[in-house]
């Protein structure tokens, strides 16, 4: 779809305006050119446009791309007008979308300046005395103070090419890579940036979230300002002004059962940077099956643990140790637990550290432990994982994933709006707690059930077909999972949650 | 009677206030130390959400114990 248009006709204000409305901006922000009665001190009557058609709209495209890349805007739409035009029409019109005002200000300024300057369209005015002239529109642009374009860049990696583990053969490995960083939290701000600086070809970042001011102290990557905004898109924002030669990927969406596998097979290596234990769990059985390496790390308060899963046979993965995802609220977060900003720090640093030496093949110890880090007493545990005790009774670490992801492909559904569903011939069933649907109810007929009580409660779901329901569907896929165990078959969880609703909406 | 060294980690840490302890016990198995300590400090976690390593070597619950094992549990955690 195009953000740009030129037209000969009145331009439709209301419709433009709609089609940048979006749940997750907060500030809009709208230019409108329009034609003056004066000129150079001569009175004008009214005016014609002429555009180089095709080159004026690639051009306006182009723009339109940059204002979003520049300031990581939610969107831009853009038409100017051609042909003619009498005085107090309009002639252009300019709107910005984007998480805050001010970045929505600097968008809306950046395209109008750079159209005045670019665009290869000429105006003839029309003077009250009959006279006519053409006026090169460029001529009025007054060269633009926006902060200034990047200058060309050129890395500079001597200080790791120095070593002899690394040298220009290992950096040409790791422009060579493809990362994926899944997670742009405390975790991944280490991991994102160190990879970046070190020349990672390829980043790929996923993360669902918006930057929340109770992340700023520990994912070191974002500013105050920031808060509201995706945090795939802030990151990436930040790679570029850190390494503009690395190549991102942004997915502003989790990964789920029905795509995990297939977005692995697209990188060398994937670092799990979620405070998600169902991601876990899925990144663990999608790097299985796509035998891509997994760094997997995750904290509590002072202390964090670290794996790397090598997807090699015969070695150990997450399921070899918690063969199952515990129930939601057992594992802990950060939110419930709290965290010392550090601590992530420290986690990230160290799974930056283990995929810089997977891609550059630096020997490493041997990949089947748990590492155990505490920060209080600066005591760290090696503890080696025999693969013989894990996964290897039950088909082994590949089997193992196969089967749990066929089951998750199975459990979740993706609909675009509950109505949906039930015209599919579901009971929906909201298993988020009371005070959460009091703040934000469902828009369709539902049962309610906690998803710690629904195994307590299988009598009353027990011959309808169900689709539970909860924010994010984490809790619903455990709680559907609970119940199929308990011998319900048709029951499924909403993919994503209701925050999956509210962004297809 | 045998005496053993326990390390807690994570959420088990935080309910039994304290990051370790030595423990003289008649409890025959690690699994029927970690019941014994379940009820004791009021442990949310089943056994079979853990791990639980001995002399840092994962093992499994139903090892007998030995005196002076340091025997750590460890939960799986969501933080990041």
């Amino acid at each position: 779809m195009s953000r740009f248009d030129l037209s000969g006709e009145t331009v439709d204000i209301a419709a433009l305006r709609a089609s940048l409305q979006s749940s997750g901006s907060g500030g809009f922000c709208t230019f409108e050119g329009w034609v003056r009665d004066s000129n150079d001190g001569r009175d004008v009557d009214g005016l014609d446009y002429e555009a180089y058609d095709a080159l004026a709209r690639a051009e306006g495209e182009r723009i339109l791309q940059e204002a979003i890349a520049r300031y990581g805007v939610d969107d831009v739409r853009c038409v100017h007008r051609v042909g003619q035009l009498h005085v107090g029409d309009l002639a252009v019109w300019i709107g910005v979308a984007a998480a805050h005002r001010d970045e929505a200000f600097r968008a809306c300024r950046y395209v109008i300046d750079e159209i005045k300057h670019r665009l290869p369209i000429w105006k003839k005015e029309h003077y009250l005395d009959g006279d006519t002239a053409w006026v090169a529109c460029t001529h009025e642009h007054e060269h633009a103070r926006h902060d200034s374009p990047p200058a060309p860049f050129t890395p500079d990696y001597s200080r790791q090419t120095r070593l002899k583990e690394v040298g220009e053969a290992g950096q040409a490995k790791l422009g060579a890579a493809r990362v994926l960083v899944i997670g742009a939290g405390g975790l991944g701000c280490p991991v994102l940036s160190y990879l970046a600086g070190a020349g990672v070809g390829t980043l790929g970042i996923i993360d669902g979230d918006r930057l929340e001011a109770s992340n700023l102290h520990r994912q070191t990557m974002y500013d105050a300002r920031d808060v509201g905004a995706f945090k795939a898109r802030l990151a990436a924002k930040r790679i570029a002004a850190l390494n503009p030669t690395v190549a991102v990927q942004t997915w502003t969406e989790p990964l789920h059962a029905g795509n995990a596998t297939e977005v692995f097979a697209q990188f060398d290596l994937v670092v799990e940077c979620t405070d998600d234990m169902g991601s876990r769990y899925l990144s663990n059985d999608a790097a299985l099956l796509a035998g891509k390496p997994l760094i997997l790390a995750s904290v509590h308060q002072y202390e964090g643990q670290l794996q790397v899963v090598s997807a090699r046979p015969g070695a150990s993965c997450l399921r070899c140790l918690w063969p199952h995802e515990p129930a939601p609220g057992l594992a802990g977060s950060c939110a419930e637990s709290g965290v010392l900003g550090p601590v992530p720090g420290v986690l990230g640093a160290l799974q930056a550290a283990e995929a810089l030496k997977i891609l550059l093949d630096i020997p490493r110890q041997d990949d089947g432990v748990l590492l155990l880090y505490n920060l209080l007493d600066h005591t760290s545990q090696r503890l080696s994982i025999d693969p013989a005790s894990g996964c290897a009774a039950h088909g082994g670490c590949v089997e193992v994933a196969r089967r749990a992801m066929a089951r998750a492909q199975n459990l979740s559904l993706s609909f675009n709006q509950l109505d949906d569903a039930i015209a599919a011939g579901f009971t929906l069933v909201d298993v988020r707690e009371p005070r959460e649907i009091a703040l934000e109810p469902l828009d369709a007929p539902s049962r309610q059930c906690p998803s710690s009580q629904v195994g307590d409660r299988l009598a009353e779901l027990a011959g309808d077909r169900v689709l539970l329901v909860c924010a994010s569907g984490r809790r619903s896929d455990y709680a559907a999972r609970v119940l199929r165990e308990k011998g319900l078959g048709d029951v499924h969880s909403l993919a994503g949650g209701v925050n999956a609703l509210n962004r297809s909406a | 009677m045998i005496t053993v060294t326990l390390q807690y980690f994570a959420q088990l840490r935080e309910q039994a206030g304290a990051g370790g302890e030595r423990l003289t016990t008649t409890a025959g198995s690690l699994g029927d130390l970690y019941d014994e300590l379940r009820a004791r400090h009021g442990f949310s976690l089943p056994a079979d959400a853990l791990k639980v390593a001995v002399n840092t070597q994962f093992s499994d619950w139903g090892r007998p114990l030995c005196d002076g094992d340091t025997i750590v549990f460890i939960p799986p955690v969501a933080g990041g």
